[in-house]
């Protein structure tokens, strides 16, 4: 039956666009070996969505061992925290040039305290030998949460009013990407959606009860105009 | 070290739930070892019989299991033993492996089955001094204040309002200004998705009133 519903529904990847430039072999692997279909959008916070719930950043090992990018990093994370329930990061080992000595990985202190602070925090770490893994990586992740009925499901490209909309949702703090999409097509339209109950909005937009509460106390928000002046 | 020589009576010791900070409980089986001797003096080591299928308990539920290059080389004896940790407890199982230029090429299956089939966190690691290191740092992080993990401190929540305004922008047509105006009489998103052609005509005029009033309400 698992068979039945991969043909059915191909498992689907949200990418960023970024990510054409940073790993153009991760995408095209995605598309021709693992059939996954790919969308590139501008999704900003994050390299790639490949559920409604789970987001994964793609890091090279130098960068996660570098200090000096330990706050641009962490602010990364953060944000993509905010967003979704399940991170996981794929560090990823670095071409290294015959003779570039200065790019070889170097364990250190500094590399353990990072990953153990991620571990402790639920992060997921999966280490992959070059972007051919990368690729296999993702789609075993894509598929494991299709199995779990957290698959993208719905269509990902949107055009005409759905676009206005669309971004209109994505306007909404810590609403993911797919969150927005989900939005867009389970409500028939934004009027629908500010009347929704928490339990329907989190049953439309494939969310936690606790993020659907946090999107009804927003189109519930009272604005007030003097705070801004 | 192998899943051999563990009794199967104990796959997992009880009580080991609640480690004291700075600390490890270690199996007997690694007194000696090159591990355990650069562990010493950076944290407090108690060795113990029968931790069954771990190999280090440290705080926050937190169990080690440690996969040597020989156990990865000899075969599959090794998921055994850690589907009886996965069914027989809920503490946070880490896996540490010696990813070396023998063992590598068994990495990625291993990485899937462990990671990706039951859950738990996979951590390759060199050498028994790397493995060292890495278990000092999962003690000290352990140890830290909460709020001192960047990954599990709250984020400071920005001003609701520049969002509101930024969202109402979003509508074709409506700028800052109209949008201020718009919240101005409907102070919430909830109540503007709500409002008549006719009370959106009073604040900003007929066409856009149309304009906003067809974006909130069409249908697919």
């Amino acid at each position: 039956s698992k068979i039945c519903l991969k043909e059915k529904l191909p498992v689907c990847i949200l990418v960023d666009s970024r990510e054409i430039s940073s790993g153009p072999e991760v995408i095209s692997l995605l598309k021709t070996v693992h059939s996954v279909k790919v969308e590139v959008c501008s999704l900003g916070a994050c390299d790639y969505i490949v559920s409604n719930r789970l987001a994964v950043e793609r890091k090279s090992l130098l960068e996660l061992a570098n200090s000096t990018n330990r706050n641009k990093l962490i602010e990364q994370i953060q944000h993509l925290q905010s967003m979704f329930e399940r991170i996981c990061v794929v560090l990823e080992k670095d071409r290294v040039k015959a003779g570039d000595t200065s790019r070889i990985f170097h364990r250190t202190k500094y590399y353990d305290s990072m990953l153990s602070s991620m571990v402790s925090a639920g992060i997921r770490i999966l280490f992959s030998s070059s972007q051919e893994d990368t690729a296999g990586l993702l789609k075993e992740l894509a598929l494991a949460e299709h199995r779990k009925n957290a698959g993208i499901l719905v269509p990902t490209e949107v055009t005409g009013h759905k676009r206005e909309v669309l971004r209109f949702y994505l306007s909404i703090p810590h609403v993911s990407y797919v969150t927005a999409l989900n939005l867009c097509h389970h409500f028939d339209s934004v009027k629908q959606m500010a009347n929704s109950s928490v339990s329907d909005i989190s049953t439309r937009a494939q969310v936690s009860h606790k993020k659907a509460e946090e999107i009804y106390s927003y189109m519930h928000y009272v604005f007030e105009s003097q705070i801004l002046a | 070290m192998s899943s051999m020589t563990t009794k199967e009576s104990t796959p997992v010791r009880a009580g080991a739930a609640a480690v004291p900070y700075g600390h490890a409980i270690v199996s007997e089986k690694w007194r000696g070892s090159e591990l355990v001797q650069q562990l010493q003096g950076k944290i407090k080591l108690v060795f113990e019989e029968n931790l069954g299928l771990v190999d280090f308990h440290l705080p926050n539920r937190i169990c080690v299991l440690y996969i040597s290059e020989t156990d990865l080389v000899s075969g599959n004896g090794f998921k055994r033993r850690l589907v009886r940790f996965r069914n027989a407890s809920n503490l946070h199982g880490i896996v540490i492996t010696e990813k070396t230029r023998l063992s590598e090429q068994y990495f990625p299956p291993i990485q899937k089955f462990i990671v990706l089939e039951l859950g738990m966190t996979l951590l390759p690691v060199a050498s028994q001094s790397e493995a060292s290191q890495l278990i000092i740092q999962l003690v000290r992080e352990q140890s830290k204040e909460h709020e001192s993990n960047p990954f599990l401190r709250k984020r400071r929540s920005h001003l609701m309002e520049t969002s509101v305004l930024q969202t109402v922008q979003q509508i074709p047509g409506v700028g800052k200004v109209k949008a201020l105006q718009l919240l101005q009489q409907f102070p919430n998103i909830y109540q503007l998705s709500n409002a008549s052609i006719q009370q959106l005509e009073l604040v900003v005029g007929r066409v856009l009133a149309q304009q906003i009033y067809t974006f909130l309400t069409q249908a697919k």
